[in-house]
């Protein structure tokens, strides 16, 4: 009996993957899989809406499309890319630094081929873009869109305690002291991922010791010790000793953090412009709106943080020649303009009329644009390590601001460690 | 018998060995890895999050042993009788052992929400506002929180090698100390306990292998934060090995945890090898 019930068994598994492998003959010519972070509904959601348009199109190909959270996604990546069975065609990715790491270790396909007919690089995205997607002269890195960052605030709590949008330093801290007067936490956070206080350090140094610095301090090559970067906690440590910052919110994410700006409990959050992907109540979304982070030393030249998202082929990809058609299509004005507009991201291709953006978007547009410098954001500007241990220190400083002089030490040391 | 050999010789011995093979040198996991001899096992030493992990893992240890265990013990002396509806207050205890680590961690995480989460909802209803907590953002008492969820199936999984260790007492030996006039404290101490020595071996063993082997709790709850004040070493391992990239120290991390783990193994082992007692 046992030995009839295993032969069942088997030939049902074996039935079942011949069904299976006959279907996938059956199907699509071309097949391209796409592994993605982007699990917030949202954007999941439009990336769906693009795959579905380029099939439209493209009717021989076949898309699929795997995602993961956002987290899990950046550690999972690592098992794909050197694996010549388990790599997708396609994955989303990080503009700069974080995208070299693996280009460095030859583990992504160039690009080179995709742009069309006697087109390149250049007709499709700004000549700015060639630093953060081009590699040893090579392009492996397509940008899709792009956000800005700011201090997201609801105008009827601005109305309501007649207050304007801060320019400097010192008009913000006031904006900070009326809000605190009438009862609302200045300044909301959600720190238990650690990014949100890697946004503030990246600001303070952007606006009191440039971007010019900040960029040395990423590459390792100027001391976390020093004068410079002591300034930019002194700064900070004035906020949160005038208790300008949500209590506990070493407890919250992002989104949770957010939720007290939603609700009217706190007046300000610095964060990315995909905050207004988590707003569910269209009345709040529309009472949503943003300031430039304040100048601090009208000497330093304005820099802002822009971070880039987009994809890669690996270099082990299945089927590199249909992910190459479906990355042309990427690169297209309509489809970046398809999924900049439903998701108010800024598109990185240039032929996109400004105009035709959302009037939030436009704002956003013009302050990146009277910029003189962009950034991408801390731990996708420096290596991982320091990084991790990095945004540690920045969370340690926020519940302790007395220890400017540990976190400086601490800083330095992973520094000489990650960059020796 | 041959099968079983190779099969634990690939998946079990093999990938111990090429962890301490990997723990002398640096490798990011995707390119070959570099000999350094015994340069992660330097910094480890000097490494001040290696000491935080350390130390809250023999809090882990300690306070596993002291509560749980006892906790178990006498949960399973109290149900193991026939009263009605005792079945359904031992499924009860028993429930939350059914469900994984990640979905206690999540329920937990809610509880001690710091403005919305029940505990400090009712402490505030009782007008005890002086003892809310931010119960995960505290550095000082962010380890005793997870403590405490861990405990919860912790105490359940006693409870039940000690029922099925008392279920193993001959009731003659039982009925016999009751003829000879031992009180109930005299048979708990001289009787039962001398008798329930298997199982309560078992349960320290088990016990101490959770409490340093800890991850799911740590990860889910805090990822060992608020910066690295309740990180264990395994969850430091995870974070070094798979998001800093740092396979080499992640798999001294691992060596070192592995050796700990493995001289609680042998006190076990020692125990077992031990006469056992007769009657």
């Amino acid at each position: 009996m046992k030995k009839i019930t295993g032969n069942l068994v088997v030939s049902i598994l074996i039935v079942s993957f011949l069904i299976g492998v006959s279907l996938v003959a059956i199907g699509a010519e071309k097949k391209v899989v796409i592994n993605s972070y982007m699990a917030d509904p949202a954007p999941k959601e439009t990336l769906k809406k693009l795959v579905d348009n380029f099939e439209e199109e493209y009717p021989d190909y076949e898309v699929t499309i795997n995602t993961y959270p956002h987290e899990d996604y950046k550690t999972l990546i690592r098992t794909w890319l050197p694996s010549k069975k388990a790599s997708p065609d396609i994955v989303t990715w990080f503009a700069g630094e974080r995208a070299n790491f693996f280009v460095e270790k030859g583990l992504i396909a160039p690009l080179d081929d995709i742009w069309g007919e006697g087109k390149g690089f250049e007709d499709y995205f700004p000549r700015a873009f060639k630093s953060i997607s081009q590699f040893e002269g090579k392009t492996y890195f397509l940008p899709q869109s792009w956000y800005w960052w700011g201090f997201w605030y609801r105008e009827s709590v601005f109305e309501e305690l007649n207050l304007t949008e801060p320019v400097t330093w010192n008009q913000f801290l006031n904006v900070c002291e009326k809000l605190k007067e009438n009862g609302y936490t200045p300044i909301t956070i959600g720190s238990k991922f650690r990014w949100t206080a890697a946004g503030w350090f990246d600001y303070l140094n952007l606006r009191l010791n440039g971007a010019d610095f900040h960029m040395k301090l990423m590459k390792g090559e100027a001391s976390y010790d020093t004068q410079k970067v002591r300034k930019v906690f002194e700064h900070w440590k004035q906020l949160l000793d005038r208790g300008y910052f949500i209590e506990n919110h070493t407890s919250y994410s992002w989104q949770e953090g957010a939720k007290f700006l939603f609700n009217k409990e706190a007046g300000m959050y610095l964060m990315g412009q995909f905050i207004q992907d988590v707003v569910s109540d269209e009345e709040i979304k529309d009472d949503l709106n943003f300031f430039r982070f304040p100048i601090m030393d009208a000497s330093v030249p304005i820099a802002e943080e822009t971070p880039t998202d987009g994809y890669m082929i690996p270099k082990n990809a299945p089927h590199p020649e249909a992910a190459k058609t479906f990355m042309h299509y990427l690169a297209t004005k309509q489809s970046q303009w398809f999924f900049a507009e439903e998701l108010n991201r800024i598109a990185a291709n240039k032929n996109i009329e400004p105009s035709k953006y959302d009037p939030m978007v436009q704002k956003g547009l013009r302050m990146i644009n009277r910029s003189d410098k962009v950034t991408q954001f801390y731990d996708r500007d420096t290596k991982p390590a320091m990084a991790d241990k990095a945004m540690d220190q920045f969370v340690k400083f926020m519940v302790n601001p007395g220890q400017i002089d540990q976190v400086l030490n601490a800083l330095e040391a992973q520094r000489e460690k990650t960059f020796e | 018998m041959l099968i079983p050999v190779i099969l634990y010789g690939i998946w079990v011995i093999a990938p111990i060995f090429y962890t301490i093979f990997l723990s002398f040198t640096q490798w990011d996991g995707l390119t070959a890895p570099t000999f350094i001899g015994i340069g992660n096992y330097v910094d480890l030493l000097q490494d001040p999050i290696f000491y935080t992990a350390l130390f809250n893992n023999i809090k882990w240890l300690l306070i596993y042993v002291l509560v749980p265990l006892p906790l178990g013990l006498g949960f399973a002396m109290f149900f193991n009788r026939s009263l009605p509806g005792v079945k359904l207050f031992k499924t009860a205890i028993y429930l939350p052992l059914t469900l994984s680590f990640v979905v206690l961690s999540q329920i937990w995480t809610w509880i001690y929400q710091p403005k919305y989460g029940a505990i400090n909802v009712t402490l505030k209803a009782l007008g005890l506002e002086n003892l809310t907590v931010a119960w995960l953002s505290n550095s000082d008492v962010v380890t005793y929180s997870l403590i405490v969820v861990g405990c919860w199936p912790q105490t359940a999984y006693t409870m039940v090698l000690f029922l099925a260790g008392l279920q193993n007492i001959p009731t003659e030996v039982m009925e016999a100390a009751k003829v000879d006039g031992a009180n109930k404290w005299q048979t708990f101490w001289k009787i039962i306990l001398p008798l329930l020595r298997p199982a309560t071996i078992i349960a320290v063993a088990v016990t101490i292998i959770q409490s340093l082997r800890m991850f799911a709790i740590v990860n889910v709850m805090t990822r060992g934060g608020p910066f690295r004040s309740s990180e264990v070493l395994a969850n430091y391992m995870y974070v070094e090995g798979f998001k800093n990239y740092s396979m080499g120290y992640a798999s001294a991390l691992a060596v070192v945890l592995f050796l700990i783990i493995l001289l609680f193994v042998f006190i076990y082992l020692y125990q077992i090898f031990k006469t056992e007692v007769e009657y």
